[in-house]
């Protein structure tokens, strides 16, 4: 390594500035949520400002484990199963399709990816209603699958595998096929295992995606048993008594695993994007 | 847990499960209420099972889009519009009153749930509107309670110092919360018959005036809650405030007795105090498979049980139960301001027809909102959005 | 990348029938299962979406009272759907370069330090673990809300400014900036990630050739070497959010109004969904509903092929 010049050095303690402060900013809005999770009600309205919680009430998120009108322990294992499963198969589902409209040349691969694209332009706001429907038809209204069926074929996830296909160097694909390997073997053997990053940033992306829906759960589910987590952080937001300190602990709380797996699951994300190896 | 297992039509012989939806009431205590009340209904009827659907967050999409399959709940609250009823998604339900039940109920409560003379939907508890304040505030600073729009402006003005404003509307400045209760004040009204009557300069000078009332500077705006939550007053954050007669426990609690109330104040001598009615109602789901038994046991429910009544809407909340001589009984309306709030309601109580909808109320919060916030002559923006209400109007009622 | 696909089908063209057959198999074996789930939870529902456009559907979704084009017409000069196309195109403007130029600037730099790298990557990526209902709550009653104890108003009296009131201000309107910054917050840090591994994708003999070729450090790098490099991430990120923001629904909902608001402030800045949501779920006219939600995605459509003759989308497939 060659010895680094001053301006480097200065260019560093910008950067470090700046990221710093970013970082600062960019952390404001989780230092308000965990303040207000440990305040009362009283505090977070009130006309003083004070920086801390002080003293902290944890009783908050005693209450409400213990609350029975929202349970949110049931929530937040509805939410794991439904977020981990639609995790799994939307990955799987959307990579083949992906891995498929890059590298297969086959008679009517436009039509489908123009296909992929326009579902994705148009709002889910069209869907809403009659895909309800469809559900109710299907017999999935109420049950667990009738909430995560829809969620596992996403055109977004699509339409990025595919993406990322196209930029998959030629010569793996080449050299698998010297050995043997057919379409499906290509898939399997070259390029998941080459795809960790996208998997992993996709995957994370649609485990938040699947964990913070809200209006789908509510509508297809019915029975407080099915309540995912996001159904059960509205119960604190009716009208007549907003409950904002159980408001901001509930928030916290379903906001927690997602940070666990960010931390878990950041060292694969964008550092799995090197493919030198793969030769 | 599925639902709907009774096969039998309209359940003769058989056992039935009547489905029963509630939006989730925000009072400790509510849900155990309509289950208990459910499980009481069953042990008079042993042959009907009901199950308790409490549906929290977005209720109003979840029956909206329930409604229109047939997996819907046999009986749910709602408030009735005249689509429901020419979409047949309801059923009358005049049958079930008697002359003497019928008598008390109020005809506010009536005319609400009616569409072409028939009724859809019975009321499950009244809300209303009340202008509280802080009387020791009002009295430091040597003012009454104010009786016109003019005083209250100027009370505003002046109960206002650098830690606390003299009123609170809701944030957006009183749009939404005096959208329809500021031209009720001034005698004007929105929606008569198949007519809409709100172009006219009565309901102009009104919103004029809470123009003039937002740049007063006197009106709390960017309160962490909004009006229908006490917490503004609790917290001193304001001396007056428009809220509901709902929050008056909390407000009692937090203030004890110094704090006074009254219905909205008349605009001027032309005009008279005014005050809404609101609520929820109970109506039967025209695709259920057992509409007699769960018109039987609404009837039972919400027309025939007045102990059930009472405690529904006084032992969690404070709502005024909807038949005359359960609320009349009921001991925590008499006192004083309660007692008050209800007699502003049998005297001034407002409400919108079955005909308004949502589209005329954006039309008319956007024109409002044009008025206050752009300073746009509110003539102009008053007839633009009783034109569009009009186009609504004639495309719901065709 | 357009080589590697010309490339590939270059050869197929010289295999024999067989292997085209084998081809088309494996392409919809592996598209099959996408391809049928899209086709019943959002085609079929599309196409039904489509026939209520046509039909007076109020208060039911059974297609067959059919209107014609009378939805498309009642909307297309009804003023307030108008003005809610005009700000969500506004929105989009401040919105979408913004995303780019921070998210992309944010991986830059994150890019360029060693150590502390995965401590800023998660920081940056954290806040797309909120939901939109959770930050709108943040940010109108903690962040943005009008009082001296509000969060920014705390901040700028520090500098002697008094209190400002975000969300209900037209004048200048402050509103945007509380709409804006919440869409910023959650989105940069996925974009950030895209953009990242696009970085990591470029191969360093390409900057070491730069160097060769004595192009500085800094700008000529960025402008001749990691903006083209960068081309395919870009256009995906501009795609998709230009999407999102023109779909744009949860802050403006759930900021100026929603559960625990007075509407009144949802008139500042309605865009289509949000009104949309008012005549289908609240008035139940699925015809109007749907019917407008086709107009956006036109709209939609028809940005992003502009969009697309200006930075080349056509030519990456």
């Amino acid at each position: 390594m060659k010895t680094r010049p001053w301006q480097d050095r200065l260019g560093d303690v910008g950067r470090y500035g700046l990221l710093a402060l970013l970082a600062l900013l960019f952390l404001i809005p989780f230092y308000l949520i965990l303040r207000n999770a440990f305040m009362t009600d009283a505090q977070i309205t009130s006309f003083h400002w004070s920086w801390l919680p002080l003293p902290p009430h944890g009783e908050n998120f005693q209450q409400l484990f213990k609350d029975p009108a929202a349970p949110l322990l049931t929530g937040l294992e509805n939410s794991a199963i439904i977020a981990i499963t639609t995790l799994v198969l939307q990955m799987l589902f959307s990579s083949m399709a992906g891995y498929a409209l890059a590298r297969i040349p086959a008679r009517g691969r436009s039509v489908v990816f123009f296909l992929i694209v326009a579902t994705l332009m148009i709002p889910g706001a069209v869907t809403f209603v009659p895909t309800y429907a469809v559900m109710a038809y299907l017999g999935g209204v109420n049950t667990r699958w009738g909430i995560i069926a829809p969620g596992l074929f996403s055109a977004f996830s699509t339409f990025l595998f595919r993406q990322f296909y196209l930029g998959f160097p030629a010569e793996i694909e080449e050299a698998g096929q010297l050995d043997g390997l057919g379409y499906f073997g290509i898939y399997w053997h070259l390029l998941v295992p080459n795809s960790t990053s996208v998997l992993m940033s996709l995957g994370v992306l649609t485990f938040i995606g699947s964990w913070n829906s809200f209006l789908w759960p509510l509508v297809i589910g019915q029975d407080p048993s099915s309540w995912t987590v996001q159904v059960v952080l509205s119960t604190f937001l009716t009208a007549q008594t907003l409950e904002l300190a159980h408001l901001f602990a509930a928030a916290a709380i379903g906001i927690l695993p997602l940070v666990i797996v960010f931390l878990l699951m950041q060292r694969y994300i964008v550092e799995g994007a090197k493919f030198s190896g793969g030769k | 847990m599925l639902t709907g297992c009774g096969r039998s039509p309209n359940g003769s012989g058989g056992r039935v499960t009547l489905t029963h939806w509630y939006h989730q009431y925000g009072e400790t205590g509510t849900q155990d209420a309509v289950v208990r009340y459910a499980q009481e209904y069953t042990k008079l009827h042993p042959d009907v099972d009901v199950q308790v659907v409490w549906v929290p967050g977005d209720y109003h999409t979840k029956l909206a889009t329930a409604l229109l399959t047939s997996g819907g709940p046999d009986i749910f609250e709602s408030q009735l519009s005249v689509p429901m009823v020419t979409a047949e998604q309801v059923v009358p339900l005049d049958d079930l009153f008697t002359p003497e039940t019928r008598r008390d109920f109020s005809e506010r409560d009536l005319a609400s749930n009616s569409v072409n003379g028939k009724i859809y939907g019975i009321k499950m508890l009244d809300d209303t509107g009340v202008l509280y304040y802080r009387k020791s505030l009002l009295d430091t600073a040597g003012l009454q309670p104010p009786t016109t729009m003019d005083g209250l402006i100027d009370a505003a003005k002046k109960l206002t110092s650098s830690t606390r404003k003299g009123l609170f509307l809701g944030n957006d400045g009183g749009i939404s919360a005096l959208l329809t209760i500021g031209p009720w004040s001034a005698g004007s009204d929105f929606l008569v018959g198949d007519k809409i009557v709100f172009d006219n300069p009565r309901t102009v000078a009104f919103y004029d005036k809470l123009r003039a009332l937002n740049d007063a500077g006197a009106l709390l705006i960017g309160a962490p809650t909004d009006w229908w939550d006490p917490s503004a007053l609790t917290q001193g954050l304001t001396v007056m405030q428009w809220g509901g007669l709902w929050a008056f426990p909390a407000i009692h609690k937090a203030l004890g007795d110094d704090v006074g109330g009254m219905g909205w104040p008349a605009f001027d001598e032309g005009g008279k105090p005014v005050t809404f009615l609101g609520g929820w109602s109970a109506m039967v789901n025209a695709q259920s498979r057992h509409i007699e038994e769960a018109k039987r046991y609404v009837k039972w429910l919400w027309i025939d049980n007045k102990k059930i009544q009472q405690d529904w809407c006084l032992s969690y909340g404070f709502h005024v139960p909807p038949r005359i001589s359960a609320a009349r009984s009921a001991a925590p309306l008499r006192a004083p301001l309660p007692a008050l709030a209800m007699k502003n309601l049998e005297v001034y109580g407002r409400f919108l027809p079955p005909a308004w909808n949502s589209a005329m109320n954006t039309a008319l919060t956007d024109a409002v909102t044009n008025i206050l916030k752009q300073g746009r002559p509110a003539a102009d923006e008053i007839h633009a959005a009783a034109k569009k209400c009009e186009r609504e109007l004639k495309r719901l009622l065709e | 990348m357009q080589s590697t696909d010309t490339h590939l089908n270059a050869n197929h063209a010289r295999k024999f029938s067989r292997r085209e057959r084998s081809a088309t198999l494996a392409f919809w074996a592996f598209v099959a299962p996408m391809v049928i789930g899209l086709t019943v939870f959002t085609l079929i529902p599309i196409v039904w979406g489509f026939l209520l456009s046509l039909s007076h559907a109020q208060n039911t979704i059974h297609v067959g009272h059919f209107i014609g084009l009378a939805n498309y017409q009642d909307l297309l000069t009804d003023e307030q759907f108008l003005r809610s196309l005009w700000t969500v195109v506004i929105f989009a403007l401040f919105i979408v370069p913004l995303t780019y130029v921070v998210s992309l600037s944010l991986a830059l730099l994150v890019n360029r330090v060693g150590w502390g790298r995965p401590f800023f990557r998660t920081v940056f990526f954290l806040p797309s673990a909120v939901s939109y209902v959770v930050a709108s709550l943040i940010w109108r009653v903690s962040l943005f809300n009008g009082l001296p104890f509000g969060f920014a108003n705390k901040v700028i009296s520090a500098f002697g400014v008094g209190p400002i009131a975000w969300i209900g201000t037209v004048n200048p309107p402050w509103y945007w900036l509380v709409l804006v910054t919440a869409r910023l917050w959650l989105q940069v840090g996925f974009y950030m990630i895209i953009f990242l591994a696009g970085l990591q994708e470029i191969p360093r003999s390409v900057y070491e050739a730069a160097a060769v070729d004595g192009a500085d450090r800094g700008w000529a790098v960025l402008r001749h070497i990691t903006l083209p490099q960068l081309r395919n991430t870009s256009i995906s990120v501009l795609l998709l959010n230009l999407i999102a923001a023109f779909q744009a629904f949860d802050e403006f909902y759930n900021i100026l109004g929603g559960s625990g608001a007075s509407v009144g402030n949802t008139a500042l800045a309605r865009p289509p969904l949000v009104y949309l949501y008012g005549l289908a779920l609240s008035d139940q006219d699925f015809g109007r509903g749907t019917a407008g939600a086709f107009i956006l995605t036109m709209l939609i459509f028809a940005v992003t092929l502009i969009q697309g003759r200006i930075l080349g989308f056509g030519q990456a497939d």
